[in-house]
């Protein structure tokens, strides 16, 4: 009888909790204005293009191309989350902002949003995405190698670490030319 | 370096599972050992192994690893937001014997494979039994109950909010990582451990949240304990159960974490009534000398 009681009342509870489900659903957790984060990847860059064409991207210009027609490009910024949608850290995939140059080496990594239970002392603190900075696209990324291992936080860091290689990588097969990315 | 590729990324080369297995071997090893030891130690119901157990699990499982079932998982499985199964299979495999041990036994991980209940149940073992207050029955029935409010408490504050991070408030496993920096929340992992000194595993029978998740699933047990027809009047199993899972004849499922402790009493032909009878029975008329329960 109390077994019975406590299944039904924990089942409406579960249920109540579920309705939130679809309530909350389908939010959207990338940053729509990261302004700030590509100004710290290109320190001197003039102006970026909106996010767009394939893959998914932003242009980091020299000059205003409202002002200069066609003026130089920096590099690019690209969210992981827009490149591998599939990686997957502990709950959900990772934000991370990164941005390369054209010779193919990163210029910066933000970490922007996570979900991750041990994010904040594995791939939140600003030291984890700064490993990146000067890494060549066809350098290691492994970790406990050349990028730092955390204990305890093994999948958040791994997971940020693959996003970060497999969309550098994929943006560099895209739009840089092999002969310009030295190793 | 594939032909015709001027890149040759190395995660391009297909990746076999040797290669995978290879880098995560030690990790599913260890992994694999520990769930053994628990599993033998379960299945001849020896204290000894047991008590090997919850130090492999508060040392391995708990600091070294931090693999513990937390309700971020729960979270997680509800979303569907798991992490990559080829690049953690270790974790995978932990969490699918947790599934698959809870269909079996019921709260089988509760009562030897989470670091933290090892880790008060290691607490219990040594602190003097003088300090314990035994909870009443019926506030301890009460008192059960909340695990279950909290569980839909914290999903329903998940799925409006969305925010993981809130498992610091309803969980002390984080305790492990040793990472957190919050003051307040130390302080309250030290008024819970101070409270389970004269409470035993008092968050895992009140409070837990995936104790009550998995005490839900335990409702799917397959191999239930045994139960006499004896066991309608002798309360032996009741008065011995630290958990408070046992309720006349009904083992309460939600509760139960496979101990072993009521299996070990009425395995023994001289404590159980129910072997005692029979013993009775096949020499008539002889005098039925019962055994003191504890020593």
């Amino acid at each position: 009888m109390v077994k019975w009681t406590r299944t039904c009342s924990v089942v409406a509870g579960l249920l109540v909790a579920l309705a939130a489900v679809a309530a909350a659903a389908d939010r959207i957790f990338t940053n729509p204005k990261p302004d700030g984060h590509l100004r710290a990847l290109f320190p001197k860059a003039a102006a970026f293009s909106a996010l767009s064409a394939t893959p998914m991207h932003f242009k980091a210009y020299a000059a205003d191309p409202k002002v200069t027609p066609n003026p130089p490009l920096l590099g690019y910024a690209f969210w992981t989350t827009d490149l591998v949608p599939n990686e997957f850290g502990y709950h959900g995939p990772i934000h991370v902002l990164v941005g390369m140059d054209l010779t193919g080496v990163i210029t910066g990594a933000i970490v922007d949003y996570d979900s991750e239970p041990y994010g904040y002392f594995s791939m939140q603190p600003p030291e984890f995405g700064a490993q990146f900075t000067g890494k060549s696209v066809r350098a290691g990324f492994k970790v406990g190698a050349d990028v730092h291992a955390v204990s305890r936080a093994t999948i958040s860091i791994s997971s940020a670490t693959r996003a970060i290689r497999d969309s550098a990588r994929a943006m560099a097969k895209a739009f840089l030319n092999p002969a310009d990315v030295k190793p | 370096m594939q032909p015709g590729d001027p890149w040759g990324f190395e995660e391009d080369v297909a990746e076999t599972w040797g290669d995978l297995l290879s880098t995560q071997a030690v990790d599913l090893g260890v992994l694999a050992a520990f769930l053994l030891l628990a599993y033998v130690s379960f299945h001849r119901k020896s204290v000894r192994l047991k008590y090997v157990t919850l130090l492999a699990a508060v040392a391995y499982m708990g600091f070294a690893k931090s693999y513990l079932i937390s309700i971020t998982n729960i979270f997680s499985v509800l979303e569907g937001n798991l992490p990559v199964f080829k690049y953690n299979l270790a974790w995978y495999l932990f969490f699918g014997f947790t599934v698959v041990s809870t269909v079996l036994w019921g709260r089988f991980y509760c009562g030897r494979v989470c670091a933290y209940g090892a880790f008060t149940q290691l607490m219990d073992a040594i602190l003097p039994a003088a300090w314990r207050v035994d909870v009443p029955k019926a506030l301890e029935a009460r008192a059960g109950w909340i695990k279950f409010f909290l569980l839909a408490a914290v999903l329903a504050y998940f799925f409006v909010t969305k925010d993981t991070m809130v498992y610091r408030f309803v969980e002390p496993f984080w305790m492990f990582g040793l990472s957190e920096t919050s003051l307040l929340l130390w302080g309250g992992i030290g008024v819970l451990l101070a409270a389970t000194v004269f409470v035993r595993n008092l968050y895992c029978r009140f409070l837990c949240p995936v104790g009550a998740t998995l005490g839900l699933m335990s409702y799917l047990t397959v191999f239930k304990i045994k139960r006499w027809s004896e066991c309608t009047t002798c309360k032996i199993c009741e008065k011995t159960c630290e958990w408070g899972a046992i309720e006349g004849p009904n083992i309460l499922v939600t509760e139960c974490v496979r101990c072993d402790d009521c299996e070990r009493v009425y395995a023994d032909e001289a404590k159980c009534p129910h072997w005692r009878i029979l013993d009775y029975k096949k020499r008539k008329g002889g005098m039925i000398p019962l055994t003191p329960v504890r020593g």
